[in-house]
């Protein structure tokens, strides 16, 4: 591109929060670009199961957020596209950015798959939790946006079937990353968040036990079209007769450096909890846990609505998960509601409920401030809450902080709020200073604040 | 399209992932719609309401092989408005399109797999069957009134008001009270950064005051509230004393006030008293506003007369009461209460919060409070953090059931606390902790038993000179706007959004927006970020000056029409519906933008002059007579 493309916003990731952040801001008439990196929209909200409070299913609330960012006449939609850095250049922001190849031209390519279907390579898919396998000429997953495919050069082995397949000639292997630039009145950064380390706490077998999953791994193996289609135990397919959640398990920990709350953990267990005993109805759930922090709107009512199905709640503190021959996991609990007394339990399947870290480096590339908990800093919490260190820079959802989808929503409709009256007061101000050189008149700018419709 | 053209119906089946699928079978579902009259094709998608799945559609309409849509899928509050966009982008009348709900009504209701199918199949069929009768329809178009009303101003309010300000509307900020700040202007330092509530309040007044597209209102209440979205009316009262601040007060220098601790900002040198509009009188106000933001708020819950000896010991107070207590005192100062020395505080969480039924008394509607009212451990924590700072040597025993501190910055309070020496006492809901008077001669005043979850079930005693009750939220009373607008509210008694994801600050009511804590609990920062949300809604709503509503209204056939009169006594909704002469003959006439649809006037027409537009008599008996026709077997 010779010219750099200039928009009022750009929205930086593609999550619920950014994806709500942009359809809110082109509402109002303003030209954005949003940029995610990863090769299709949706974030991480698209790979989950069902969505508590009210178990929607994921999807039927995020797939619709992502067709109405790709169709928006407002909106230039940015896909395997990285924000490297974001800087001010007078009134504006430049941002660099790097469009990696997907060796399928974006434009021939029409989705049919026929490239999918003829690789023969396969390759542990990271959608699906590395629990199942995808080709290496691939979309990312069915209702992912745009319905292009992609290689991954890693693991190509450059057979060539990909080419034969397919119809429009699509596939051009030597495509190569390109840096370019782009310039916004105004950012938002909804750069999300990613997990805690499954292997930090070697005292829950350092990740090294098969039949100790991440949360986003039961979340695959709940959804509808998840790895196996049901749940099963990773290890030998065996149906789990029982299965335990070990709350905080990368949280409120500061012997892992994460000495905050996550939010969403206790919820996503309860939520899991109760929609395992719907596919396995004889199993027995438990949950360990500190205190069960259900405190959104409704949450307290899901909670007893859980135990209500009868799923075991343990106060207690996992000091130990040990494998088992058999592959089942046992847990070593100190029992908070015993006097501490210490016992032993089996489970076939155990998930550590592990917490959120920051999804990007934002001090290194966005020269935006972090608090001490590593997330954007927001100097103004109570009364501006998607205010940054930087004046023109907001930020929405998980990027300031763990939060549920609920409370991610809500500020990123915030940010567009706080993005809209920065841009047209910076809109304001440029045509008052073109009035002013003009005509040698100068007029309130207070009064020419409005929105553009 | 003309009358007599046949129709082209195309029938979608969405599996939803498994929602449906995994019950009701799809596929054969769709093969037995592609047989009933109408249907040109009958196709089957993972998530209909994906870009895939609604391409589905737009490339059928493109092609010319359909005309009508019926898609089914969930329900049609989540995605009805989806699938009319569909139409309406590829040229389609978007009212040429019926919904079919098959999964909240068939597959989640339902766990028999054969007769799922054969129940979706049914509802498929009275879709299709509707459908091939549907019109087009258009829009009605209202003008919108350039103006917001913001009620309340609490946090929530004054934050909207700003933001709709700023973005270059007119706002009306109306507040029950002489004082704006609303809670928060009644307590001290604030969690998570401990900033002032007064600096907090004095910067968002500020702003409020400084900007003349805001013309405040205190002491008004709403009498009552009419019209649609676009154009309502409130009906305010203002009480004497009550202060206008508008372009001319600001003009005459008159916004000036300040912030009274644990009072709120006051308007006028003196406080608001002097600044009466009216003298002594009440005098009423009516405004009209494109949109509507209720911010409300909440108000402690009140311990019933007993409860953990509230109003029956002098030494049981609440937590606010408890802030404004130790606001006054100085560090290293010794902690008095009622005359007397302080040397060990309780503090009880969860009071009129996450009742459990048989255990707590219900409130006046019957109905107890289940909900956790998310603020009250950090703010305990944060009052317990404060006392150890002031008064080092006074002993802190806290009763809980969880802790939850789950905000930013707040689990630092909670280590503060367990670091202080605060000793954590932890009771189960269904069995709260008893209260009584000590015992005369006991060194403390009041004594606190309760079974101990983290000891075994131990029971454990605790003398103290003063219990503090850590009181929930509950929603302030908005009854005159929701009885007039209709407005819907939650189980919990506080208002509810349309959908807490997809339209989370949104009421069912078109144009009415919710922020802060009249939607529930919520600390500061939360209720800024759903007022900015709601703002943003309002601004969309309010920017281009005019507004489309659904066609769905009654509408009269003057030639059967014989102004009997009977269904304008039946509506409900005033002005919706009116008799007037037309050349010398009495006939109802309908206002589109306030009828509802809701049908009631068809009902009692004796001359069947009335049908609701998009759900017409005809179309109804359509539905009836294929819902009860003999299942008919289909050939693939
Ligand atoms: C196991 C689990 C289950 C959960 N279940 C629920 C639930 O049931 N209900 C609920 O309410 N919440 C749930 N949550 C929480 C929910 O996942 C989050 O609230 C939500 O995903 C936050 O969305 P976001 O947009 O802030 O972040 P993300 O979804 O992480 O989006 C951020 C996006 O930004 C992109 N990005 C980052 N940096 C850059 C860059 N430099 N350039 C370009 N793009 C970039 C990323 O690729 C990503 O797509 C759950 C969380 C977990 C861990
Ligand atoms: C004990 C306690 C301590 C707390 N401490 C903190 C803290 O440290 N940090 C923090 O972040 N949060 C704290 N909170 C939460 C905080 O109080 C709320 O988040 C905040 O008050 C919500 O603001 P709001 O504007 O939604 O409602 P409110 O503050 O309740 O304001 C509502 C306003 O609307 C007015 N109103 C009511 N009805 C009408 C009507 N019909 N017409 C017109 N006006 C009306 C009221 O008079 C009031 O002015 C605490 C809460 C409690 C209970
Ligand atoms: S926030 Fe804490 S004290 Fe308040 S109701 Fe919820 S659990 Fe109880």
């Amino acid at each position: 591109m010779s010219e750099t493309p200039r928009f009022d916003a750009l929205v930086i990731g593609a999550g619920i929060a950014g994806l709500q952040a942009a359809v809110d801001l082109a509402d109002q008439g303003f030209k954005v670009a949003i940029v995610e990196r990863d090769p299709s929209i949706g974030g991480a909200m698209i790979a989950l199961s069902k969505v508590f409070p009210t178990l929607d299913c994921a999807s039927c609330i995020t797939t619709p957020k992502m067709a109405a960012v790709a169709r928006h006449p407002n909106i230039t939609t940015f896909t395997y596209t990285e924000v490297l850095s974001v800087g001010r250049a007078g009134d504006r922001f430049v941002a660099s950015v790097l469009s990696k190849p997907r060796y399928v031209d974006e434009e021939a390519c029409i989705g049919c798959r026929k490239c999918e279907y003829a690789c023969p390579v396969e390759v542990v898919d990271e959608f699906d939790g590395r629990l199942g396998a995808r080709r290496a000429a691939y979309i990312p997953f069915t209702t992912a946006i745009p319905q292009t495919a992609l290689i991954d050069a890693d693991n190509c082995t450059l057979c060539g079937a990909c080419v034969r397949a397919c119809p429009t000639d699509a596939v051009v292997l030597d495509q190569r990353p390109r840096e370019w630039q782009l310039e916004a009145t105004a950012v938002v950064a909804a750069t999300g968040w990613k997990l805690t380390p499954v292997g930090a706490k070697p005292q829950y077998g350092g990740g090294e036990i098969t039949n100790v999953l991440e949360p986003t791994q039961m979340e695959r193996l709940l959804a509808p079209h998840g790895p196996y289609g049901r749940v099963i135990r990773p290890s030998d397919g065996k149906i789990p007769e029982s299965v335990a959640y070990v709350q905080c398990a990368g949280s409120r920990d500061q012997t892992l450096g994460v000495s905050y709350c996550s939010r969403v953990c206790c919820m996503y267990a309860i939520k899991q909890a109760m929609l395992l005993s719907g596919s396995l109805p004889i199993a027995d759930i438990t949950i360990y846990y500190m205190d069960i922090r259900a405190f959104g709107k409704g949450y307290e009512e899901f909670y007893r609505s859980a135990q209500a199905m009868g799923i075991e709640f343990v106060k207690g503190k996992v000091a130990r998960l040990t494998e088992n021959d058999d592959q089942s996991v046992t847990v070593r609990v100190e029992r908070l509601d015993q006097f501490g007394q210490v016992e032993e339990r089996r489970h076939d399947l155990v998930v550590l409920s592990l917490g959120m870290l920051p999804g990007e480096d934002v001090r290194q590339r966005f020269d935006l401030e972090v608090a001490e908990d590593g997330f954007v800093m927001t100097p103004q919490p109570k009364d501006a809450p998607c205010r940054t260190t930087v004046d023109g820079i907001f930020v929405a959802g998980t990027a300031s902080g763990p939060k549920d989808i609920v409370d991610t929503i809500v500020e990123a409709g915030a940010a567009a709020t706080e993005a809209s009256l920065y841009i047209s007061k910076m809109i304001a101000a440029a045509e008052t200073a073109t009035a002013a050189s003009s005509a040698d008149v100068t007029s309130p700018a207070a009064d020419r604040v409005e929105v553009k419709v | 399209m003309a009358e007599d053209a046949a129709p082209k119906i195309g029938v979608y089946v969405c599996h939803c992932g498994g929602n449906i699928s995994d019950i009701a079978d799809p596929e054969t579902v769709a093969r037995f719609a592609s047989g009933l009259p109408g249907v040109a094709v009958a196709r089957t998608n993972m998530f209909m309401c994906s870009d895939p799945g609604q391409k589905l559609i737009a490339d059928d309409i493109q092609a010319g092989l359909v005309d009508r849509v019926v898609v089914a899928a969930c329900s049609p509050k989540l995605h009805e408005l989806t699938f009319r966009s569909v139409l309406q982008r590829n040229g389609l009348n978007p009212y040429l399109y019926e919904h079919a709900n098959i999964r909240e009504q068939v597959s989640w209701a339902t766990s028999d797999h054969a007769e799922a199918t054969a129940k979706s199949e049914s509802i498929v069929a009275a879709a299709v069957a509707k459908a091939g009768r549907l019109q087009p329809l258009d829009p009605i178009v209202v003008e919108t009134t350039p103006c917001a009303a913001v009620l309340g101003a609490g946090v929530a309010g004054l934050r909207a008001a700003r933001d709709l300000a700023q973005a270059g509307i007119e706002v009306a900020l109306v507040e029950k009270t002489a004082a704006l700040g609303g809670n928060v202007a009644k307590l001290d330092r604030l969690f998570p950064n401990q900033e002032s509530a007064g600096e907090l309040i004095g910067r968002l007044v500020d702003e409020v005051l400084h900007d003349e597209r805001i013309t405040l209102y205190t002491l008004a209440s709403i009498d009552r509230a009419e019209g649609y979205v676009g154009n309502f009316t409130l009906h305010l009262r203002q009480k004497a004393g009550g202060v206008v601040v508008d372009r001319a007060a600001r003009l005459n220098g008159r916004t000036i006030g300040a912030y009274r601790p644990f009072e709120g900002f006051m308007i006028g040198d003196h406080g608001a008293a002097e600044e009466g509009q009216n003298g002594d009188d009440e005098r009423a106000v009516v405004i009209e506003a494109g949109a509507l933001v209720v911010a409300t708020g909440f108000e402690h819950y009140t311990p019933t007369k007993g409860e953990y000896g509230y109003e029956r010991l002098p030494q049981v107070v609440t937590l606010p009461d408890f802030i404004e207590l130790m606001a006054g005192v100085e560090p290293g100062s010794r902690l008095e209460h009622d005359g007397r020395p302080i040397k060990s505080v309780g503090f009880i969480h969860c009071v009129g919060s996450r009742q459990v039924e048989g255990v707590n008394k219900p409130q006046a509607d019957g109905e107890i409070n289940e909900y956790c009212s998310r603020v009250c451990c950090t703010a305990t924590l944060a009052a317990i953090c404060d006392l150890q700072e002031k008064c080092p040597g006074v002993a802190v025993y806290d009763f809980y059931q969880d802790i939850r501190a789950y905000g930013r910055g707040h689990e630092e309070y909670y280590e503060k606390a367990s670091k202080g020496g605060a000793v954590f006492v932890r009771f189960a809901g269904a069995e709260p902790p008893a209260v009584a008077k000590a015992p005369a001669g006991d060194p403390c005043l009041v004594t606190v038993r309760c079974k101990d979850g983290l000891t075994w079930g131990e029971e454990v005693e605790a003398g103290v000179d003063l219990l503090v009750l850590a009181v929930g939220m509950t929603p302030s009373d908005v009854s005159t706007l929701v009885d007039s607008l209709k407005l819907p509210v939650g189980t919990d008694r506080f208002l509810l959004e349309v959908h807490p994801k997809l339209r989370p600050v949104e009421l069912a009511v078109n144009g009415v927006l919710v922020a802060g804590a009249s939607q529930g609990p919520k600390d500061v920062t939360e209720a800024t970020a759903t007022a900015s949300a709601a703002a943003a809604k309002a601004m969309t709503l309010l920017s281009s000056g005019r507004i489309e509503l659904d066609p769905f209204v009654a509408t009269v056939d003057s030639q059967r029409c014989e102004g009997h009169g009977l269904c304008v006594e039946e509506c409900a909704y005033p002005g919706a519906l009116v008799l007037t002469e037309e050349n010398g003959a009495t006939r109802a006439i309908v206002n589109a933008a306030l009828c509802t649809g809701c049908g009631a006037c068809v009902a009692v027409c004796p001359t069947n002059a009335i049908d609701v537009a998009g759900w017409t008599l005809g179309q109804y008996e359509a539905m009836v007579d294929a819902l009860l026709a003999e299942p008919q077997e289909v050939t693939p």
